[in-house]
């Protein structure tokens, strides 16, 4: 399979997730550099605020019917863009977020191999490395996924990651796929638990922990999807911008009046008041404002250019303080 | 809800009381200042992705200096030998219970020795793990002792304090006392992948700070801590971890250059020569400084 694709040469995109703000403005980005493209967005849940191009249509579609299956023999998608992993934001059960996380995932994947789709991009999360005390600086590609050794609710991060590759590997003959493990993703378009976090003015900052972090702008991962669907080659792909901010200066210029807590304080009001509204992280998802988990981009580099990043960590935060204003 | 800010301001206050101000003399402050415009040239370019803040060091230091000058008593025996312009990793033995020599020979080498150098020492797992302490480590330049985390830091051309020795350093019983534990050799790969000579020094006045009564092995394990010192000081109560005020010699031995026939992956043999070569031109400073250590009731009249 090739691994340069041209874009001028393909008609049809699937893009998965569609209710997203990551799927609205790759698929408008796409759109707007390639307009010759048709673009289907589907999405489990109700698409509200569609893209205003009429070659992208969006429906709400299971991926697991019958009519999925049909929606790729009718179509004949030359690449598909899975961004529509159920972040931890979302209340939902976790027994289900796996369930649609991992087996979706491995049903997406099999109708690409079935259907010939020259291109799959899947959208994974640097979740999967683990937020751990001996975590390493810029974690490689090839570190093993260390996620769920202390939350099973992580497990489905971590499976669909491994779905994803595993298939990779296995069927690098006959598709092309990638796997992007972003850093958090920010803007005024995402919705996940890390945005949410960072805009909420009355969720607690860490007083006594203080780990570097690494922030992606919504733009830039739009744009280094498209990057990889031109000219990436088959792999495994950490996504973080050059440049790192420390946890508690990203939130002070997001919502200075955040109150300092000590961490076992903030586990223990997780717990109490759960995941939903007043607290805007799960409690598993707390190591990951106590212990660094940076990753390193040498890797995507290496294919999309020194250059592909237009915003360091810090511009990102600055842009959704903006935004949020 | 305390603020970090608030923190800092009653410290600030505290040492105004205390009138801990009148302590500096004025030629250390501009000493200080002027060698962190230095050191500060080379973390203008980049964020650090360990979590140092320059600042805050800075800040730190001037905290820490009439301790380091009035109560510990640093003296660095010739400092001469750390006059060299290209990075270095400085290998000392590990002393004390808690690695306030770390600390010392930090602050030794921003404000005593040329050209100024903040090294980034190399800590445990599990002080990362602690609340404030693992932070306010990492803010002060500490890095988790990690291979890949050293080899990033000398590439770029930073210096770093390496105890090869270990937790073992630091958790000894005081018939052990300056004998100095077994090296590992990777500090001594990581200096031949990153082609940096070595700066030997040996730290002399630190196992007094906590006399050791007892080290619990079986409680540390089933704890998952790394050591568990017990001191007689403990009896003092919370007062038990204010640090007997031990003279302290930081002795600077010759810089070790790095063997150009060695490849940094060579079999054991050939690297266990040069790390038992380290280990004992240190044993032997170690052995030349306790002949030539101030008393230690003396020190305090003084």
């Amino acid at each position: 399979m090739s691994t340069i694709i041209d874009l001028l040469k393909c008609r049809n995109i699937l893009v998965i997730g569609m209710a997203g703000g990551l799927a609205r403005i790759t698929s408008t980005f796409l759109i707007k550099k390639y307009p010759h493209l048709k673009i289907i967005g589907i999405d489990e849940r109700e698409v509200r605020e569609k893209p205003s191009y009429s070659n992208i249509s969006c429906q709400k579609i299971k991926y697991t019917r019958s009519n999925f299956e049909k929606l790729f023999r009718s179509c004949h998608f030359d690449i598909v863009l899975h961004l529509g992993r159920i972040g931890h934001a979302q209340s939902m059960r976790s027994k289900k977020r796996l369930d649609i996380n991992v087996v979706e995932t491995a049903r997406i994947l099999e109708l690409c191999l079935k259907f010939k789709v020259k291109k799959a991009i899947i959208l994974s999360t640097y979740h999967v490395y683990g937020a751990l005390p001996d975590n390493q600086a810029f974690i490689t590609e090839d570190l093993p996924l260390r996620a769920s050794i202390k939350y099973p609710e992580l497990r489905d991060v971590v499976e669909m990651d491994q779905v994803a590759t595993n298939n990779m590997w296995k069927h690098q003959q006959d598709l092309t796929s990638i796997v992007l493990r972003p850093c958090s993703i920010i803007g005024p378009q995402i919705k996940n638990a890390m945005t949410s976090y960072l805009l909420s003015k009355y969720t607690p900052t860490p007083l006594d922990y203080n780990p570097i972090f690494q922030f992606i702008h919504e733009f830039d991962i739009g744009s280094i999807i498209i990057g990889c669907i031109e000219r990436a080659p088959i792999g495994i792909y950490n996504v973080a911008p050059d440049g790192v901010i420390s946890f508690r200066d990203a939130k002070k210029i997001i919502s200075p009046t955040s109150p300092h807590i000590p961490i076992f304080l903030a586990e223990q009001l997780a717990k109490l008041v759960g995941s939903k509204n007043y607290f805007k992280l799960p409690r598993y998802l707390i190591d990951y404002v106590k212990f660094p988990c940076l990753i390193s981009n040498a890797e995507l580099k290496k294919h999309l250019g020194q250059d592909c990043f237009r915003y360091t960590s810090q511009e990102a935060i600055d842009l959704l303080r903006l935004s949020a204003e | 809800m305390i603020k970090p800010n608030s923190i800092n301001n009653i410290l600030s206050k505290i040492s105004q009381k205390l009138a801990i101000d009148k302590l500096f003399s004025v030629t250390d402050m501009a000493k200080v200042e002027s060698n962190f415009q230095i050191i500060s040239e080379k973390y203008k370019a980049h964020s650090d992705p360990f979590g140092l803040d320059i600042i805050k060091t800075k800040e730190k230091i001037n905290l820490l200096l009439p301790l380091y000058r009035n109560y510990f008593k640093v003296r660095i025996i010739n400092p001469e030998n750390a006059q060299y312009d290209r990075p270095l990793m400085v290998i000392s033995n590990h002393t004390g219970q808690i690695p306030i020599d770390a600390m010392l020979i930090t602050i030794a080498f921003v404000t005593d020795i040329n050209p100024p150098r903040l090294l980034r020492s190399m800590v445990e797992r599990f002080l990362n793990t602690l609340p404030f302490f693992g932070t306010w480590a990492a803010e002060s330049g500490a890095v988790l002792g990690d291979r890949s985390n050293c080899q990033w830091l000398l590439q770029r051309g930073e210096s770093i304090l390496v105890f090869p020795e270990g937790v073992r350093g630091i958790s000894k019983s005081t018939s052990q006392y300056y004998q100095m534990q077994r090296f590992t050799s990777g500090f001594f790969r990581l200096a031949l992948y990153a082609g940096v000579d070595i700066l030997p020094i040996s730290v002399i006045g630190a196992e007094e700070f906590y006399p050791l009564v007892y080290h619990p092995w079986t409680i540390a394990r089933a704890l998952n801590l790394p050591a568990l010192p017990l001191s007689a000081s403990l009896l003092l109560g919370p007062l038990g971890i204010i640090p007997l005020p031990s003279p302290i010699d930081i002795r600077i031995g010759k810089i070790y250059s790095i063997p150009k026939n060695i490849e940094a992956d060579a079999p054991d043999e050939f690297v266990d020569f040069h790390v038992n070569e380290i280990q004992k031109q240190i044993q032997e400073m170690i052995d030349i400084g306790l002949r030539e250590r101030r008393d230690f009731f003396g020190a305090i009249k003084k």
